[in-house]
């Protein structure tokens, strides 16, 4: 799968020179935490007295844990629903932002505004649309002379979570699919329409090949986005003591080291987190391989 | 994101752990400094450094530095600190958590120190020192407590033209007066709700409840959990008829509109809560004030819980802490905090006196007090925080209407039980 330019003689110096931050930050960051992960999650430890060999103990328990397995059942489900929402809906705002029309500057950056903006604040806001008595979308409901719907309620929380965590996401799948977008050369579509290819066509069968790349690339980072996904959950379902009506497995991973004196099993659920999204990559590899079309 | 930053808080307190062995003892005579560190908001730093600095010209060759932080990060922060060894010298202790810190030996045992200033504890509230007690001594002193006490709004009540509550209320009385409180609008819609109190800790309504039903929390030597038993029940069956029957009190999703506080947001005539309520309250656009928690069949209940501060096993200016601990009980540190206005002094004089009977708020500060005489202590237990959420979580379905109240208790008490199984 080599694509692209392949760097050469001076250049080769300034990819290095310019990589090298990262990988120093990379071997003493997120190395070190990785493999002092993969430790801890063997012991038992309580942060506070030196950690003990536990064996598999960590590993046993989270197939008893239920807390554990219902919340790993609900970072399933908000996958699932969350990582098409993300592709399809941002797909569909870059194709419309891909055009030169006056004021698309603006568009643009009002669909990125909520990645650059406080989750906590845009968070509380949701909370005003959402609510049952006193929000806006009742509100509206209500004038159509519709029923009112508790949206953070249990049974309708993971859904609005998901629309809120899209919602946040749209802005930087747009970027990455405008890219994509920008750089399909124009004279693909004009002679596809010399042709007689109507619109539909010409995305189905000229687009969308070729900004594959993109959308395998999208895939990747929503899944795992979504399996890291927090802020917004938190703020819009938390109940006392950091838990949550929608617990995500990432609450697990949080209480269990910072609550609840069980830094082992803490670890043992990110090794287990990790685990999964490997295992999805190594799947979206094998798809890529198949699916995704390079020029 | 904030499983990365774990696994970095993680990292970062490894390489602490590295650094930490490098530290030389500070010389014993001569001016020190120690550092101190404490959950709280901006006002509560402000006093603080107050008495910080009283206590500097008191004892001019001990210099306190004091770190404020808020509640959760003040946690996250200490335990870092603390599986690094290098603690601050003086930090604060809620006393549900005592247990769960002192039996991993990280703090220092202070009975060799209480014991050279037999007169130290004189004055103080014989029950916010009982939570500190172990077998072999005390290894944290009260700086202030909190009882809970009903807190209603004037105005809900003269428009209602509901007499106030009384010293000799039951919780039929609360019941009765609830649901005469709510006001439905014309379309249906709940305009204001006689109650609200919040249920997933124990300390705002669910224990004093209970010990008022005749039931208990857990048994004496913590092993099993009693929230379900016959006694317990029927005061759970209290909230959950007012809540769904009466529907003067608002389900959780519903508080949760009202930023969790419907009492502060007007929309609640009558709550449960603790001192540290107050300052936030005195604010509020609506006349108030506070009354004794209500009589169950088993009589008059209420929960005494304190903060306090704790010295750290690794700290290298023990004696210094100590003194300052002790400075934290004098007159003129404990009527700073009285004036603070958060919570209740634990000296018994300043608590007594105009510094805290004569605040700012004007309200019945004496309430606070004598709800003493009918106080249960909050629990004091290792694994206290994993338990509590065990019935938190376990139940948190009941206050949605999402979930049947017995089998859900059933179920929260098992889990419950399992976590005291697995933590001894």
């Amino acid at each position: 799968m080599e694509y692209g330019l392949k760097p050469l003689g001076r250049e080769k110096f300034w990819l290095w020179a310019l990589l090298t931050p990262t990988f120093i930050g990379l071997i003493f960051g997120a190395l070190g935490s990785v493999i002092a992960t993969v430790l801890l999650s063997f012991a038992e430890w309580d942060l506070l007295t030196p950690p003990t060999w536990a064996g598999i103990a960590n590993y046993v328990e989270l197939f008893k844990d239920e807390k554990l397995l219902r919340s790993l059942t609900n970072t399933i489900k908000f996958t699932v629903l969350y990582v098409p929402g993300v592709v399809i809906i941002s797909l569909f705002v870059a194709v419309l932002m891909n055009r030169r029309i006056r004021g698309i500057g603006l568009f643009r950056t009002a669909y990125f505004l909520p990645a650059v903006t406080s989750a906590v604040a845009t968070a509380l806001v949701w909370n005003m649309i959402y609510g049952k008595d006193t929000g806006i979308l009742n509100f509206i409901l209500e004038r159509l002379g519709l029923q009112p719907v508790c949206w953070l309620c249990t049974n309708n929380a993971m859904y609005a979570v998901v629309i809120v965590n899209i919602w946040g996401a749209i802005g930087e799948g747009m970027i990455i699919f405008l890219a994509g977008l920008t750089a399909i050369p124009h004279e693909y579509h004009e002679a596809a329409a010399i042709d007689g290819a109507n619109g539909f066509q010409q995305f189905f069968r000229i687009t969308l090949p070729l900004i594959t790349p993109s959308i395998f690339f999208q895939t990747l980072i929503s899944t795992i986005n979504a399996f890291q996904a927090y802020d917004y959950i938190y703020m819009l379902t938390r109940r006392g003591g950091g838990d949550s009506s929608v617990p995500v497995v990432v609450f697990s991973i949080y209480r269990n080291a910072w609550n609840f004196f069980n830094y082992g099993g803490a670890s043992a659920q990110a090794i287990e987190l990790t685990v999964i999204v490997a295992a999805l990559m190594a799947f979206y590899l094998w798809l890529e391989r198949r699916y995704v079309v390079y020029e | 994101m904030k499983y990365r930053l774990l696994v970095f808080v993680m990292i970062v307190s490894l390489v602490l752990t590295a650094c930490g062995g490098a530290k030389t003892p500070a010389a014993s005579s001569g001016p020190v400094t120690i550092s101190m560190m404490m959950w709280g908001d901006p006002a509560e730093l402000e006093v603080w450094n107050q008495i910080v600095a009283d206590f500097h010209q008191a004892t001019p060759n001990i210099t306190v530095k004091v770190e404020v932080s808020d509640w959760d990060s003040y946690w996250t922060k200490l335990k870092t600190l603390l599986s690094a060894e290098t603690p601050p010298d003086v930090f604060a202790m809620d006393a549900p958590l005592y247990l769960d810190y002192q039996s991993r030996g990280v703090l220092l045992n202070l009975q060799p120190y209480l014991d050279k200033n037999p007169d130290m504890l004189k004055g103080v509230y014989p029950q916010t020192l009982e939570a500190y007690k172990t077998p072999d001594g005390m290894y944290g002193l009260p700086r202030d407590f909190q009882t809970i006490v009903l807190f209603y709004n004037k105005d809900m009540f003269d428009a209602a033209g509901v007499a106030y509550p009384t010293a000799d209320w039951t919780y039929d009385d609360l019941r009765e007066a609830a649901k005469k409180l709510t006001v439905v609008g014309s379309d249906g819609k709940t305009t204001q709700y006689g109650f609200y109190s919040d249920l997933w800790d124990m300390e705002l309504i669910w224990s004093e409840a209970l010990w008022a039903y005749g039931g208990d929390v857990i048994n004496a030597d913590h092993t099993k959990t009693l929230v379900g038993d016959a006694k317990a029940r029927e005061a759970w069956q209290l909230f959950h008829d007012m809540m769904f029957e009466d529907k003067s009190w608002p389900d959780s999703n519903t508080a949760g509109e009202y930023g969790g506080d419907p009492f502060l947001a007007g929309v609640a005539a009558m709550t449960t809560i603790g001192h540290w309520a107050v300052p936030g309250y005195a604010d509020a656009k609506f006349k108030w004030d506070v009354a004794p928690m209500p009589k169950g069949p088993a009589g008059q209940a209420t929960s005494v819980n304190s903060a306090g501060f704790v010295v750290g096993k690794a700290s290298k200016n023990p004696d210094a802490s100590f003194e300052f601990l002790k400075y934290v009980l004098s007159e003129p540190a404990q009527k700073r905090l009285a004036e603070l206005g958060f919570a209740c002094p634990v000296l018994q004089s300043v608590a007594e006196s105009d510094a805290f009977l004569k605040q700012k708020t004007q309200i019945d500060q004496k309430v606070f007090l004598d709800s003493l005489a009918f106080a249960h202590m909050k629990p004091v237990f290792k694994g206290y925080d994993e338990w509590s959420s065990a019935i938190g979580d376990g139940m948190a379905g009941i206050w949605t209407g999402e979930a049947e109240l017995d089998p859900t208790l059933d179920e929260a008490v098992k889990a419950a039980d399992d976590v005291l199984a697995s933590s001894k």
